[in-house]
């Protein structure tokens, strides 16, 4: 009893502080003042102005385009992220060193250096930058993690599941489908989960692969806003709309499950 | 020919081409280019220059020391913070500790700048003066997340069988742990540390906004290089603490035979 | 459905990264701070380039946050960006490794507004000439300012500011923000050290600044190494939201970002004030110029004419804080504040028969604050050096 006490306060303590910045960013959503901190009496104008059009159209494009890369980049990413550990998984111990190798590249090195040798790469064959190139850019660096992820679970999964089912007359790709994936699943869910939470922070890769036709995301926005005059008071409020919005969603995604489950 | 493309698709090994030849693209080719700026100067022609300065510079050498120091207690306080956090997650009910490690993600998901500025707000509000105390907070909240998580992950995974096992065998609880479920955990400390550790050295906009530029880490070494155009010394900075620190964790889990055969993540 | 919504989102941004069959010239591609002009211009410009010239274009619009940033681009990567507004450190760099093209004056029936600019900037912006390249072919001044201190006025009083000295002194240790930035903080100490110098008429400050002379920097060093101590930090964009708080009492500031901060702090009951300290300091500005790999060089040209009329000065003014290199009678008329007591000498800027002018003396310092400020010039060879220098100062961690 005393343990679960004891557990769960724990577990709360670390979340509470975890999110002490989020609410301060949620409580001074609650004022109109341009500095994140001063408090100039409770005003809702920063709420009433964001949705009376006050929010500028291209933090709007920046917010759609963050969410459109991150979403294919992460898909694209647990895709590739997932074929190329179930290959792994069946190399020889010694290529597979070698790959792992490689994969570890762009989680050690720093995004800068990702930043910048992507952008040499891009200009030297002519490519020109834009959408596409941030996409690339965003899966180099988040396979890496799917393929993190998903690699231990067929480390734990039966291998004779896999050669059962083809001996019982499956093709490798149905055998996949109804055999791998599924053990896979948890796996590629986190790793999907980890790409986007990447992509969508990421500014200094996004930064030098954005190329010059006027593309924004959500980071460069803010970096931009950031150094000429300060951060855009409305970001707070912005920003605690999506969090509160993602949350409840979790929250019902979390219910529903419980109630099919169950 | 089309038995063949088939029979070929279908030998699971074959299904790592395709990011081979992804990473041969993106991550090898890249590479290559800045080893050949790490060992070139401005004008193109060969040279050890700028693998010299590094050296021959006490300041830059000292902030990659002190960076090494931050990304150690960083990655030490993770662990210390992280490992009970998974632990007791992985023994809450599957569906309940599913959700709480997305809370535990879910601050990921406001801008890193806009976070960050609110952990200096938060210190201004508990007049807390920034410096050393809050770089490392800084530091821990950003990366916290990715310790929890790999280790969440492996120790949820443990085969309940092994436990039960142990606990066939007389062992006390403190004995199962220490014996049967921290060592299989081992696989996923070691993911944690390699997501947390490198990238403390480069981050560059925590040590500005928290400690008033007063603390210098490498990653902002690096972010100077760049932007003033010095490529050639930034790319042989950025080799050298990859060749440092990378093959030094790559080499340790070599050796490391014991959790090398059995779930071992990387 | 996974593959669906893969696949939709693929069609979508494709079709939207895709770019229009509108031939490159008439694109005009611009690469700016954020907040730094008025985007309805962004609009209007088409029209009004339509009218004059009758060819269609439209206009792309990128933010960076650092115009290092834009240089490496351009430098490293050949973007073709078509006009930029970077800082003047980064356009003499540029000129002097021949990344400019000139602006095409040719505008046809369309009268030429470029002469708005007052004469004072083009004056000084002429020492970035170099042999075979007038600065004024190549750069046309954007928003302009002077360097100083911004200081809050219940803790620091009027009189002590009116001396960089203030920031060594004791009283103020761990209040005091200096901005990141080796060429501002370079100038400060090197004109407040040789202050005697320039008091005695032996060095001008144009020299003290410019000379970058080994004893200078050593100088310089000395200087820096004990203000240190003092300081509470550095920093390169948060020292004025740190001075609205009243955690900071001294913050070496820009003059737009002053004024910018003496409004919000009032807000929250935090009185600051800017002086440029008597020993002095030295003039910035930001100026548009157009990249080497520009495609669109007409364009682009006449956008730059488009931006010396007065009204849409007024206009960028406003919704940037800063203030507008154009000096036409309409700025002063717009811009009159008669509440005001005192009057400032604007007549360097706004030329002869302006002695006494009703404006924001942060925005328009009079006559005797300019003439203890310098337009600072590239480091040259020197800049290795001072570079060395600037890392031993801010030092080790330990």
């Amino acid at each position: 009893m005393i343990k679960k006490a004891l557990s769960a306060s724990y577990l709360g303590i670390i979340l509470l502080i975890l999110y002490s910045p989020i609410l301060i960013i949620i409580i001074f959503s609650f004022t109109e003042a341009k500095v994140l901190g001063n408090w100039t009496g409770f005003s809702l104008k920063l709420y009433t102005s964001i949705f009376s059009g006050g929010i500028h159209h291209s933090l709007t494009n920046a917010l759609w385009n963050t969410l459109i890369i991150g979403l294919v980049a992460a898909f694209v990413s647990t895709a590739l992220g997932t074929m190329a550990a179930i290959g792994i998984y069946n190399l020889l111990p010694r290529t597979q060193k070698t790959i792992k190798m490689v994969n570890t590249i762009p989680i050690l090195n720093p995004d800068i250096i990702t930043a910048i040798s992507l952008f040499l790469l891009f200009v030297s064959l002519g490519f020109s930058q834009g959408y596409i190139t941030v996409i690339l850019a965003h899966i180099t660096f988040c396979t890496p993690y799917v393929v993190l992820s998903v690699l231990p679970r067929l480390r734990r999964m039966n291998p004779n599941l896999y050669e059962a089912a083809l001996d019982l007359g499956a093709t490798p790709f149905l055998a996949v489908r109804r055999i791998l994936i599924p053990e896979l699943k948890p796996g590629m869910l986190s790793g999907f989960i980890l790409a986007f939470t990447l992509s969508i922070d990421d500014f200094v890769v996004t930064l030098f692969t954005i190329g010059n036709e006027g593309l924004e995301t959500l980071s460069t926005y803010i970096y931009a806003d950031a150094r000429k005059g300060g951060l855009t008071p409305e970001l707070r409020p912005l920003s605690t709309i999506i969090f509160v919005t993602v949350l409840l969603l979790l929250l019902v995604i979390n219910k529903k499950a419980a109630k099919l489950k169950l | 020919m089309l038995k063949k493309v088939v029979s070929f698709s279908g030998r699971r090994r074959n299904w790592v081409i395709p990011y081979v030849l992804f990473l041969a693209f993106f991550v090898i080719a890249p590479m290559v280019l800045i080893i050949y700026y790490a060992f070139t100067n401005p004008e193109g022609a060969f040279t050890f220059a700028n693998i010299k300065k590094f050296w021959v510079h006490p300041e830059v050498l000292n902030t990659f020391l002190y960076s090494v120091v931050v990304a150690l207690i960083t990655t030490f306080l993770c662990i210390l913070i992280g490992y009970p956090a998974a632990y007791i997650l992985s023994k809450m009910e599957s569906r309940k500790a599913k959700l709480i490690v997305i809370l535990f993600i879910l601050p990921m998901w406001i801008n890193f700048l806009i976070r960050t500025l609110a952990t200096v707000a938060l210190f201004d509000f508990f007049r807390i003066p920034l410096g050393q105390g809050a770089l490392i907070f800084g530091m821990v909240y950003n990366f916290l997340p990715f310790m929890i998580y790999p280790i969440y992950n492996t120790l949820q995974k443990t085969d309940q069988n092994l436990i039960e096992a142990a606990q066939d065998l007389g062992a006390n609880p403190r004995q199962v742990f220490l014996r049967t479920e921290f060592p299989l955990s081992v696989p996923g400390i070691t993911s944690g540390i390699l997501m947390v550790f490198m990238p403390v050295i480069s981050t560059f906009a925590i040590a500005e906004l928290l400690t008033l530029n007063n603390i210098k880490l490498f990653g902002t070494t690096l972010q100077e290089n760049i932007y003033n155009g010095t490529w050639n010394y930034g790319a042989a900075l950025s080799l050298i603490v990859l060749l440092l620190i990378g093959a030094t964790t790559l080499i340790n889990r070599e050796g490391n035979s014991k959790a090398a055969e059995e779930g071992n993540l990387i | 459905m996974v593959i669906l919504i893969v696949l939709a989102a693929g069609i979508s941004f494709l079709s939207s990264c895709k770019s229009s069959d509108e031939s490159r010239k008439k694109i005009l591609k611009i690469y700016n701070w954020a907040d730094y002009i008025d985007e309805d211009l962004l609009t209007e410009f088409p029209v009004w380039y339509k009218e004059q010239t009758g060819e269609d274009v439209k206009i792309v619009y990128q933010v960076f946050d650092m115009p290092e940033v834009m240089y490496t681009k351009i430098a490293m990567g050949k973007e073709d960006f078509d006009l930029s507004c970077p800082t003047q450190y980064i356009i003499e760099k540029m000129l002097k490794n021949d990344l400019l093209l000139p602006i095409d004056r040719n505008f046809g029936k369309t009268k030429d507004y470029m002469g708005n600019v007052s004469p004072f900037l083009l004056e000084r912006m002429d020492a970035f000439s170099v042999p075979g390249k007038k600065a004024a072919d190549y750069m046309l001044p954007y928003m302009w300012g002077t360097s100083g201190l911004l200081y809050n006025k219940d803790k620091v009083s009027d009189e002590e500011v009116k001396s960089w000295a203030c920031l060594w002194d004791q009283k103020n240790k761990g209040k005091i923000l200096m901005k990141d930035h080796y060429w501002d903080v370079y100038n400060m100490a090197a004109i407040f050290g040789c202050y005697p110098d320039i008091v005695s008429g032996k060095r001008s400050r144009y020299d003290v600044s410019n000379d970058h002379a080994d004893e200078d920097i050593a100088m310089v060093e000395k200087q820096l190494k004990a203000l240190r101590p003092n300081l509470a930090g550095w920093e390169a964009d948060f020292g004025k939201d740190m001075m609205t708080k009243g955690t900071i009492w001294l913050n070496y500031a820009w003059s737009g970002d002053a004024v910018w901060a003496i409004e919000e702090a009032a807000q929250v009951n935090v009185s600051l004030g800017y002086e440029v300290p008597k020993e002095g300091s030295n003039i910035w500005f930001d100026g548009w110029i157009i990249p080497r790999y520009a495609e669109n060089v007409k364009a682009a040209s006449y956008f730059l004419n488009y931006l010396c009329q007065s009204e849409v000065a007024l206009r960028n003014m406003d919704i940037s804080g800063f203030c507008s290199a154009i000096a036409t009678p309409e700025i002063i008329e717009a811009l009159k504040d008669t509440t005001l007591t005192e009057t400032v000498n604007a007549s360097y800027f706004f030329g002869p028969g302006n002695e006494m002018l009703q404006l924001n003396p942060i925005q328009y310092p009079d006559s005797s604050v300019v003439e203890r400020c310098v337009l600072l010039h590239d480091f040259m060879d020197k800049n290795d050096q001072v570079l060395e220098m600037w890392s031993r100062v801010k030092g080790n961690n330990l």
